[in-house]
């Protein structure tokens, strides 16, 4: 019993560093069409911050993720002023704003993970924090890893709730309905698109600082969330925030699990399997209506 | 009479729980041209898609030139002779518009020649059309009512033997409206094509077409001479809902 | 018909002439160049095949295809596990045709699928191949890599891939004079207008996706030689994918010159950049890219075009 509680609980933990990384993916190309390449870039700028604030300053990464989140954030409103803005008024078509987007991308990815790597080398870094474990249930949990998943889940509810009830979220929701008609009405896009930007940022910067508590760090980490994010999307829906929390913790349990039950080198067949079947059967995610 | 050239019969399209359009049948023979009318909403442009193979009725079938297309791609109607314009022009807005021609031509029109040699290349076509100028120039530069022409334009160059035009004339002035409509007159008198004619603006419709069909919240609710069409008690109706709808109506 | 034949078969000729002597003078380059400047030509042609081929496609249908890798990859290993009982020529083409075959089986399950949709799927399949490789590799052949014994000559691989990359040339200039190229323009703008006019969308997407990855397909094959060693990773690696599309929009995919001036330019910078500053070249090239598509989104090939768009 305990082993298949700790099972799941390891496949919800991941799974719940995915929604986050997802969610904000997913809002950015939601509601502006960017498909941002370089999102687990600033996830591992996140990571990094943490980590330097942490051994440096001692300061409780804890205290710090608030910290990181305001500062990824106004990097996002910089990286979207810079970039993204003059891609959405230059392009003519969604379709090439999508292509042009994920080009510069690349090439934010290019310039992050290699001046990350410049300055702090290759090497693995990390830090101790609350590893001890924790007795729930008959199951056995690092302290540490329980921490981030309330942490991730707290996240993605907040930002789901952000979305439901302020007017803010209501005019982004209106947003990915109907552009016009939120125009219509009087949504601003000039501010809300720099802000949506700069709120997926700092999403990936909590979930960066989330994993720096426990795993070790590099340059290279953001890459494989960014693919991550990208099936969790695709399993969720493009454009949907629940559907990305729901599908974070589906493809977390569908990977802790696959791993147990199959050839551990089955894995990635098994997770790319899943993407390519879902695109084929329902493109628009699985809980589409 | 000879066998229609197409023909809906029963012709049902739901969305979810909505009937856009209910059980309609329609019969068109070669060189008939024919208007459809009716509200917003009746479920004219769902029709005409259905025609066009854009959508699948949910019930019902479609014969063209005696060949049963139920469910069958947009290319198979387009072979088969139907040719069609969008309510908003769909041209090629990267290609210059002999081009666009073009490729009507070369893909829809390989497969029949006209009956008659006018409008068949891309010069006379857009000669034809009045655009002859503008033949080098993107189809996407093209002001609106220009663009529309160029529509009707790409859907001549498909040599069809039915020609369904979709709101052709709005937006246009009125004497636009008049040179378009004695525009497809011409079409039909000349290449003897089908063309079923759909308007919002009534009163222009009746004046050229020599039968009608009204729907009414996707129902077909009349068909025949525009001027009993008029007369006819239910037309009347669900036109009352319309500001304005008796003198629109009134040819 | 009163009119001339359309104005896109003309300059054909000319265009397949100038190509066949471009070849005929880099046919030459082995007896001119050294070997470190002979290994960057091969990369130049390399890269130009698969920037040309990606653009036949994808350029007028203004899909996003990530898949390339995918294809050389596959033909990658029919070198290695082929070459032992097939001449390097035989290898080449039939790397080709799997590619080929690949890309028709894969267009005909995904090629409904649109802009972002259809570029995660592509990444995703290609994916799903460097595993899928990897497991049959381990379980069936008890092996992560493959070291290819007898190589030919640098100068055979050379000539091999020049041929390619002339091969897929004219087939880029041929299928955009055909009615092929012509129906893929219509599919990039207007894809449900296109089958309204008589053209079987599927059909053709799935000729011209197929026709265009026997070159990567090919290409893999031709360049497995190079490395002593072959394994999923190194040659499925999901960056040769990227930088075939980076090269050929930063080139100006609609058109053909542009992915092969961006080809040339991608190398030689790399190259440079790589000399000239060994630690930060990846960042000026991350920086360059960022600034080529936010201030030249037409690609380089609008630098000498001059386009003439009156309005009306």
């Amino acid at each position: 019993m305990g082993f298949w509680l700790e099972l799941a609980a390891s496949g919800l933990i991941t799974g719940g560093i995915y929604a986050v990384v997802a969610i904000g993916l997913n809002l950015q190309y939601g509601l502006m069409r960017i498909m941002n390449i370089s999102h687990g870039e600033f996830l591992m700028l996140g990571a990094y911050l943490t980590w330097l604030a942490h051994t440096t300053l001692k300061i409780n990464p804890i205290l710090l993720l608030p910290v990181v989140a305001i500062a990824m954030f106004l990097l996002g409103v910089v990286v979207y002023r810079l970039c993204f803005r003059r891609i959405a008024r230059a392009a003519p078509t969604v379709e090439v704003i999508e292509a042009r987007s994920l080009l510069v991308g690349f090439g934010l990815m290019f310039l992050v993970q290699n001046t990350v790597n410049l300055i702090w080398g290759a090497d693995l870094r990390g830090y101790s924090f609350m590893a001890e474990p924790v007795d729930i249930g008959g199951a056995r949990f690092m302290a540490n890893r329980l921490l981030v998943f309330g942490f991730a889940v707290a996240a993605s509810l907040g930002l789901l709730a952000l979305l439901r009830w302020t007017m803010i979220g209501k005019a982004v929701r209106a947003m990915m309905q109907s552009p016009t008609g939120a125009q219509l009405v009087g949504v601003d896009t000039g501010t809300l698109h720099p802000v949506v930007f700069g709120a997926g940022l700092a999403l990936a910067g909590v979930a960066g600082g989330l994993l720096s508590m426990v795993y070790e760090i590099s340059p290279s980490m953001g890459e494989p969330y960014t693919v991550t994010a990208l099936i969790v999307i695709t399993l969720g829906g493009l454009g949907s925030a629940i559907g990305s929390l729901l599908g974070g913790f589906l493809l977390g349990l569908v990977e802790a699990f696959g791993m147990h039950f199959t050839n551990p080198s089955l894995k990635m067949v098994l997770s790319y399997g899943v993407l390519v079947a879902v695109l084929v059967a329902r493109p628009k995610g699985l809980f589409a209506r | 009479m000879p066998e229609a050239l197409l023909s809906a019969r029963g012709v049902s399209v739901r969305f979810g729980g909505l009937t856009a359009v209910n059980g309609v049948d329609l019969d068109v023979h070669p060189g008939e041209l024919v208007g459809i009318i009716g509200p917003n909403g009746a479920g004219k442009t769902t029709f005409f898609h259905t025609l066009s193979g854009v959508l699948k009725p949910t019930e019902g079938r479609l014969v063209v030139a005696g060949d049963d297309l139920t469910g069958r791609a947009p290319y198979v109607y387009a072979a088969h002779g139907v040719a069609r314009t969008f309510q908003t022009p769909r041209v090629f807005r990267d290609m210059p518009a002999a081009d666009n021609v073009r490729f009507a031509l070369e893909f829809a029109g390989r497969l029949r020649r006209h009956a008659h040699d006018a409008f068949d290349d891309v010069e006379t076509i857009l000669g034809f059309l009045g655009l002859a100028e503008m033949a080098a120039v993107p189809a996407g530069a093209l002001t609106p009512a220009r663009q529309r022409l160029l529509e009707i334009g790409v859907a001549l160059g498909a040599r069809p033997r039915v020609l369904l035009l979709d709101e052709v004339a709005a937006g246009l002035t009125h004497t636009e409206v008049d040179a378009t409509a004695q525009l497809i007159r011409r079409v039909r008198d000349e290449l003897g094509v089908a063309v079923i004619w759909i308007e919002h603006a009534v009163r222009v419709l009746m004046n050229y077409v020599e039968r009608v069909a009204v729907l009414h919240q996707g129902a077909k609710i009349a068909d025949g001479d525009p001027r009993a069409v008029a007369r006819a008690p239910e037309v009347i109706e669900a036109y009352l809902g319309e500001d304005g709808a008796p003198e629109r109506i009134a040819a | 018909m009163s009119l001339p034949s359309p104005s896109r078969m003309r300059g054909v000729p000319f265009a397949l002439v100038l190509t066949a002597g471009g070849g005929l003078v880099l046919a030459t380059l082995p007896w001119l160049l050294s070997d470190f400047l002979l290994a960057l030509a091969l990369s130049c042609l390399m890269f130009a095949a698969l920037a040309v081929s990606w653009s036949m496609f994808c350029g007028p249908t203004n899909y996003l295809s990530l898949a390339t890798s995918a294809f050389f990859g596959l033909g990658a290993y029919v070198t290695a596990w082929g070459l032992e009982s097939m001449p390097y020529g035989l290898t080449v083409l039939v790397g080709g045709l799997v590619g080929a075959a690949f890309a028709a089986l894969i267009g005909l399950a995904v090629l409904h699928l649109r802009g972002a949709y259809f570029a995660v799927i592509t990444f995703g399949l290609t994916e799903l191949t460097l595993h899928s490789v990897t497991y049959l590799e381990k379980t069936y052949a008890n092996t992560a890599g493959r070291i290819i014994s007898e190589a030919p000559e640098n100068t055979v691989i050379y000539w091999t891939v020049l041929a390619v990359t002339l091969l897929a040339i004219a087939t880029a200039i041929l299928v955009r004079a055909s009615r092929l190229g012509f129906a893929l323009s219509g599919i990039g703008g207007d894809e449900e207008r296109a089958q309204t006019l008589g053209v079987n969308t599927r059909r053709v997407k799935v000729i011209a996706f197929s026709l265009s990855a026997f070159f990567p397909g090919a290409l893999g094959a031709a360049m497995a030689v190079r490395w002593t060693y072959i394994e999923p990773l190194s040659v499925f690696n999901p960056f040769i994918g990227f930088q075939t599309v980076l090269i050929a929009m930063v080139g100006g995919a609609q058109t053909l010159l542009g992915p092969i001036v961006s080809s040339v330019f991608f190398s030689l910078l790399t190259e440079f950049l790589r000399l000239r500053f060994p630690y930060a070249f990846l960042i000026v090239l991350g920086l360059l890219l960022v600034v080529l598509v936010l201030y030249l989104p037409g690609g380089l090939a609008s630098l000498f075009v001059r386009r003439g768009r009156q309005h009306a």
